[in-house]
């Protein structure tokens, strides 16, 4: 037993479900998410060091509509991450704390996200 | 030990807030180049700017997403066995992505 006294998190199935571990754990998700996003740029910069053929078919890839179905999402999970992030850099300087706060501040989060990756595709 | 887990906590938060602006000028910069030619895509690196930018990016993101998938190991794994071989996986992956990315940005510019 002596391996496995390393303490863990709660798992997810212990918590009532409430709208602030709901952004929660999306924070994480979107976090593990974006590795494959990451994946997705990296492999376009490859392609278009290894030529025009590689390039173009990738593109094509990207273009089609599953591709840009994958696109927006990525986008939207890079951008909630990214502003959730900066809700929990202010947490981290000791700042919206208070329930009212907090529950505000995902909703801005939230709606931030999906307006910003819309803003991104379309403008 | 201290030290290094505040090392971690830190370098976690300062990525994070590098990651910031390189990513809003990366995607708004590659949702364009998604429509572009190869030709096209290649003018995008002639500037300085965006060399600098996407090389800034994948260094910082390689680390950030190390510390990130480490913590949620940390967080949810408990077997030693099952925790170094993850840990391993993404330390690995978190090499040869950046790596990749750079080598492929040095091909493009030369």
């Amino acid at each position: 037993m002596e391996k496995n006294s390393s303490p863990l998190s709660p798992h997810l199935q212990i918590y009532k479900w409430q709208f602030s571990s709901l952004l929660s754990i999306t924070h994480r998700m979107t976090g593990v998410f974006n590795v494959g996003g990451f994946f997705l740029i990296v492999l376009w910069v490859l392609f278009l060091a290894t030529g025009p053929e590689y390039y173009n078919f990738y593109q094509k890839f990207l273009k089609s509509l599953v591709g840009k179905f994958i696109l927006v999402g990525f986008t939207w999970s890079f951008v909630y991450h990214m502003l959730n992030g900066i809700r929990h850099l202010a947490w981290d300087f000791g700042y919206g704390y208070e329930i009212k706060i907090a529950n505000l501040s995902g909703v801005v989060v939230l709606f931030l996200s999906i307006l910003t990756t819309f803003f991104i595709w379309i403008i | 030990m201290k030290n290094h887990a505040l090392n971690k906590w830190l370098i976690q938060r300062v990525s994070a807030i590098v990651l910031i602006p390189l990513l809003l000028f990366l995607l708004y910069s590659l949702v364009d180049l998604v429509n572009q030619d190869y030709t096209g895509a290649l003018d995008f690196f002639d500037s300085y700017l965006s060399i600098a930018i996407f090389a800034l990016f994948l260094i910082f993101a390689g680390t950030h997403l190390k510390l990130g998938l480490g913590e949620i190991i940390e967080d949810y794994i408990q077997q030693e066995n099952m925790k170094n071989i993850l840990n391993r996986i993404i330390m690995l992956t978190s090499a040869i992505l950046p790596l990749v990315g750079i080598v492929s940005l040095t091909i493009i510019i030369l």
